[in-house]
């Protein structure tokens, strides 16, 4: 089934082309989401997200453009939306572990379990300083940066889904790039890793 | 060159982003710096990290969870449409029958007020016919 044939059966409903769609489309959307908010259980939930989202507005694609540059499109929204909230929730609670003076632990979670810890300590480290690193960029320069890097989109697919010039994604990815090097060259001034 | 301005290009030199001629005096440098080639390995092994970690395989059972959600948000939906449109009707007609009764009881109180005489005078007690500030007076010494 094509893509025309696929959404068509989703605009009227059809379970079967639905399920097809999301077959087709879920790692696609999965990693997407797991490059933005780099926590695979959270990438899922996003993803559902957006695949109901997907079924819930099928009927506004116009088919203007492919629909895995809409697909895209809704997996970063969303998941900038959710940054968003994560970072609003931080906030309220080191508000409030200012209060109170206690820092909730439960949800730091060491799973160390290998014959080599320090291996896997070295690793946890570097994977916390790459996310760290990422976090901290501009929203744009974060989206056009997991596309390029995650999904191994081209400028030219970036721009089309960002709804911008090719320019302004070379733009943002030279300046992202320069930006993670910043961040990772003051880690590797202060050894922290 | 030296170690800052070569460090600002190492990534795109990892990514061979740069033009030829830039690759090239790069690659001297790093021949002769090992700072340098220390930051480059450290970065080289950061963007690893991407690597190892895209393309997760999707959980089994993602399909059958997204569709245990469509089915609910379904289920919901119609009361939902209903609510819409009813609940504001339904608060918007409390409220014309708050205002017009609140007009309806300001209009009856003024109505009574306006129409009724002051028959009663109301007798103001006179505290001095009743007991002289001097006997008063006389009583406390």
């Amino acid at each position: 089934m094509d893509e025309i044939q696929l959404i068509k059966g989703v605009q009227q409903g059809d379970r079967k082309s639905f399920q097809l769609l999301v077959e087709k489309y879920q790692q696609m959307v999965v990693n997407t989401c797991l490059g933005m908010v780099h926590n695979k259980a959270d990438a899922e939930d996003l993803a559902q997200d957006v695949f109901l989202e997907v079924f819930r507005t099928a009927e506004n694609f116009r088919g203007d453009a492919k629909l895995s540059t809409w697909m895209y499109r809704i997996a970063t929204n969303r998941s900038l939306n959710f940054i968003r909230n994560t970072k609003r929730k931080g906030f309220f609670q080191s508000f409030e572990e200012a209060f109170t003076g206690g820092r909730n632990r439960n949800n730091e979670i060491t799973n160390n379990s290998s014959d080599q810890p320090d291996k896997n300590i070295t690793d946890q480290q570097r994977s916390t300083l790459l996310h760290q690193a990422i976090d901290k960029l501009p929203e744009k320069q974060r989206v056009a940066f997991t596309l390029n890097k995650y999904e191994e989109l081209s400028y030219q697919q970036i721009a089309e889904i960002m709804e911008i010039s090719l320019a302004s994604v070379e733009f943002l990815i030279h300046r992202a790039k320069k930006n993670l090097q910043k961040k990772l060259y003051e880690c590797y001034k202060k050894k922290c890793i | 060159m030296d170690c800052k301005t070569i460090h600002q290009d190492l990534i795109f030199y990892l990514d061979n982003e740069l033009p030829n001629e830039s690759r090239i005096i790069v690659q001297k440098h790093l021949d002769e710096c090992i700072e340098c080639r220390e930051f480059l390995a450290l970065l080289k092994s950061e963007m690893q990290i991407i690597s190892e970690e895209k393309n997760p395989e999707v959980s089994p059972f993602f399909f059958t969870r997204l569709s245990a959600r469509l089915e609910e948000k379904l289920e919901y939906q119609p009361q939902n449409q209903w609510i819409r449109f009813v609940q504001p009707a339904f608060f918007s007609l409390i409220l014309a029958i708050g205002i017009y009764g609140g007009l309806k009881v300001g209009s009856n109180a003024s109505d009574s007020t306006t129409n009724q005489p002051v028959t009663r005078n109301i007798q103001m007690m006179n505290d001095f016919e009743a007991e002289p500030i001097e006997s008063f007076l006389l009583e406390k010494l």
